[in-house]
């Protein structure tokens, strides 16, 4: 039976990156992943550390921040190592369609929730979201597409909102993926940017739903900032992705094209293990159960939704491995009084505890399995949500991991 | 720990599985086309809520879905969604009925045989634009539609006539699918070639259809009698000891994985564990190092397509993995999710036009990079791909064979 080097459990973020890191270092990977991953969820821009003041340079913001989060993912990759990774991240995504930071420091972006949020990385499409100012701006909706309601986009920031038609295409019900396809139509962007240019009063900036194509999202936008002379930039919106999809396909298309495999739709639903080490996992595609081996796995499965983490009744557990979980002490705990609120819920903070190699490890340190590291979110000790780090830590961790499993 | 003893999941048909994540959504390609019909999943979990055995189908836009799995494949939830808009499209046309068409269409493995005979009066016949006109017409097989041709003698009588071989090497069955044995009977003889210059002997058990058009008109009883029969002439091959290996990977599909996942018809998960897609029993076969049999160099820009059911038998591209090992051949994989066809569902009138937009997007992809030729494992795409790009579309088995060292 065919025998790989490496084998990435999940499909994310970090395990993509991973996956990649390692089969440039030569190895031979195999991606396996119960779904497509949380890409196509909520990939859009990459947060590295949202929390961190936008006035401070993230380099250097960073640092300090570790120093007092010893026990935070990123304090086992270190500033450099999230460096690196990002840089490493951004060499995939080559001029136009690239991914920059705004003067090395975090930006506020539009949501489609209508707020401002912090991120670091911003595809080229997304930029001007960051340079808009409120009475220059024209947010713009589009009628019969239900993902994207641009009258509560533009209340909450306070632009003026129009919402278009495009009576020939009727969109009644279109998908973000439907619209993503006719945008990638030069007739239909066209008309669109024509459609906008009409409804606007001299304004410098316009925001759009995050729909502008999946082949060429950069000539998009090129066409509807040529047409009406203003910046126009995506506003991230409810899944489906797409500039999340772009993401995932980038990232497919390269693994694929060196040689890695992807095993997609059947979990891992078991592992065998010897002294201490893991010698295959477990995929069922009934009435068939896959065998997979390897010399080394990273373990990036994420948390509740990617399966990584299974919450029971009373207890939190990792279900392929079954390695200890850092959880808060029972049940009661899990969540605080109020959903939305400033501070996290304790259930967050859960996790696989490692060691400085990424390798899962006990309450004593010790590590539990010498051939398997863990990347991404299904870490513990971090707060993804309330510190807008979920991309840097699937980024630094994913390209910690593989370096590390390779280097082991 | 042993396989299986976690995440284990409610009844498969259990719609609150779904937690209308919307992954499935970025990966539909009939939405992804058309308005009519609403995506996976609302046409699946989410219709599934309001949907009664007692009550009659409302919803007509189910016979949309072209069963393609991509859904299924992506959903982080183990949602059965394309089986979900099975059992609704089963229903709906249980209560509507089905027309002559479908009737006809999925029975092409019985007129198969006789057309091939007669294939150089039918052959013409099927690209006669007025005969076109009232297939079109009168039953719904819409004329833009390029019919594949028959051919003669079928891959089955081929095989019967040639001299048998006189060593005997270890044995492989082979399970060459309807349209290898009527339609493409190359494919057919390259497996064969293949398999015997990797040191097997090759037999063709009894077969028949696997029964996979049958589900595409929701016809759960007609697919379980084919899979009925289909287990019973080729289990005492299996129970031999013998590993089958299918060309076509629908038909691989169906026989891995439907007829026991879906179907659960007794038997199945015996003759799954012994079948194998071609390309991946050769890449077993030959295993990791130097394999005795070589392929000889070919300067020439190759694109290869995944069929979607390839990507639900979740063996990832073994097809391609062999092709790389071809010298000196330039292999891109195109960057597309389907080709549209969905079998019969791209002959129909009333959907030829978003099989024809899904493949449109394929086309493009093909036309970005210039391909003297093309390669796929399933007939399907490999008509859809002739139509949409006039490139020579082979079976890579065909492409291997004709480099065998």
């Amino acid at each position: 039976m065919k025998r790989w080097d490496l084998i990435v459990i999940g499909m994310g973020l970090a395990g993509l990156t991973a996956a990649r890191t390692a089969m440039e270092m030569g190895a031979k990977v195999l991606v396996v992943g119960r779904g497509i991953g949380s890409l196509s969820l909520f990939g859009n821009t990459i947060d590295v550390l949202g929390e961190l003041n936008p006035e401070t340079k993230m380099e250097s913001g960073i640092r300090g921040w570790i120093a007092a989060h010893p026990d935070h993912p990123y304090a086992r990759t270190g500033a450099e190592g999230i460096v690196e990774a990002l840089d490493s991240f951004r060499t995939l995504f080559p001029s136009p369609y690239a991914f920059a930071a705004i003067d090395g420091r975090n930006s506020l972006v539009p949501t489609g929730a209508g707020t401002l949020r912090p991120t670091y990385l911003l595809p080229v499409t997304m930029a001007a979201g960051a340079a808009m100012r409120r009475e220059e701006t024209l947010i713009v909706g589009l009628r019969g597409f239900k993902d994207f309601q641009g009258d509560t986009v533009s209340l909450h920031l306070r632009c003026r909102g129009v919402t278009v038609s495009l009576p020939r295409y009727g969109l009644e019900g279109a998908t973000a993926l439907a619209l993503a396809r006719l945008m990638d139509e030069a007739p239909f962007r066209e008309g669109l940017g024509e459609m906008i240019r009409q409804q606007m009063a001299g304004e410098k900036f316009i925001g759009i739903p995050a729909v502008l194509g999946l082949k060429d999202p950069a000539g998009v936008l090129k066409t509807l900032e040529a047409i009406t002379g203003a910046r126009v930039f995506e506003i991230p919106m409810l899944p489906p992705s797409i500039p999340g999809t772009r993401i995932f396909h980038r990232f497919r298309e390269a693994l694929i094209a060196g040689g890695a495999a992807f095993h997609m739709g059947h979990p891992a639903t078991g592992a065998a293990v010897e002294n201490g080490r893991c010698t295959e996992i477990y995929a069922e595609n009934p009435p068939l159960t896959s065998t997979y081996r390897a010399d080394r796995f990273i373990l990036a499965n994420g948390r509740f939704l990617g399966g990584g983490l299974w919450a029971e009744m009373n207890r939190i557990r990792e279900p392929l491995f079954n390695l200890p979980v850092s959880q808060p002490g029972s049940r009661g705990e899990w969540f605080r009084e109020k959903f939305f609120q400033p501070e996290s819920h304790p259930i967050h903070r859960s996790g696989i505890l490692t060691d400085a190699d990424l390798r899962p490890v006990d309450e004593e340190g010790r590590v539990i399995l010498r051939n398997v590291w863990a990347a991404g979110s299904i870490l513990a000790h971090h707060q993804a949500i309330e510190e807008h780090s979920r991309e840097g830590i699937d980024i630094a961790t994913g390209f910690l991991a593989a370096r590390r499993a390779l280097s082991a | 720990m042993t396989p299986g003893n976690a995440n284990r999941t409610p009844a498969r048909t259990f719609p609150d599985v779904c937690v209308r994540c919307a992954t499935c959504m970025a990966v539909c390609q009939v939405s992804r086309v058309t308005l009519r019909f609403p995506g996976p999943k609302q046409a699946g979990p989410g219709a599934q809520r309001f949907r009664s055995a007692s009550e009659a189908s409302v919803d007509d836009w189910i016979e949309l879905c072209t069963s393609c799995h991509l859904c299924d494949t992506v959903c982080p939830a183990g949602v059965p969604i394309s089986e979900l808009n099975l059992m609704a499209k089963a229903k709906f046309l249980d209560e509507r009925g089905r027309t002559l068409r479908d009737w006809l269409l999925v029975r092409s493995d019985l007129f198969g045989e006789l057309a091939a005979r007669f294939s150089r009066i039918v052959n013409p016949l099927m690209k006669n634009g007025a005969i076109r006109w009232l297939l079109d017409r009168l039953l719904g097989i819409d004329q833009r539609r390029d019919l594949p041709g028959y051919e003669y003698p079928t891959f089955r009588q081929w095989f019967r006539t040639r001299p048998a071989a006189e060593d005997r090497k270890p044995e492989v069955a082979y399970f060459y699918g309807c349209f290898t044995n009527t339609n493409e009977t190359d494919v057919g003889k390259a497996a064969v070639a293949l398999l015997e210059a990797h040191g097997f002997t090759v037999t063709v058990p009894p077969q028949r259809c696997c029964g996979i058009p049958r589900l595409g008109i929701g016809d759960l009883r007609g697919a379980k009698e084919m899979g009925e029969r289909n287990l019973d002439l080729l289990l005492p091959t299996v129970r031999r000891g013998i590993d089958i290996v299918f060309s076509s990977t629908s038909c691989g599909l169906m026989l891995r994985h439907e007829y026991g996942r879906l179907l659960e018809l007794p038997g199945a998960g015996e003759l799954a564990v012994r079948l194998f897609d071609l390309c991946e029993f050769l890449g077993r076969v030959r295993g990791e190092g130097e394999s005795v049999v070589r392929f000889r160099p070919l300067p020439m820009k190759a694109a290869y397509f995944a069929p979607c059911h390839l990507r639900s038998l979740n063996i990832g591209l073994p097809a391609l993995e062999l092709l790389r090992l071809v010298p000196e051949l330039d292999i891109r994989v195109i960057e597309a999710e389907c080709c549209g066809l969905g079998g019969l569902y791209g002959f129909k009138k009333e959907k030829y036009e978003i099989a024809e937009e899904i493949g449109k997007d394929l086309a493009e992809e093909v036309a970005r990079l210039q391909p003297e030729i093309l390669l796929t494992d399933c007939e399907g795409c490999r008509m859809q791909l002739r139509q949409l790009t006039g490139i020579r579309t082979l079976h890579p088995a065909q492409l291997l064979r004709d480099v065998l060292d």
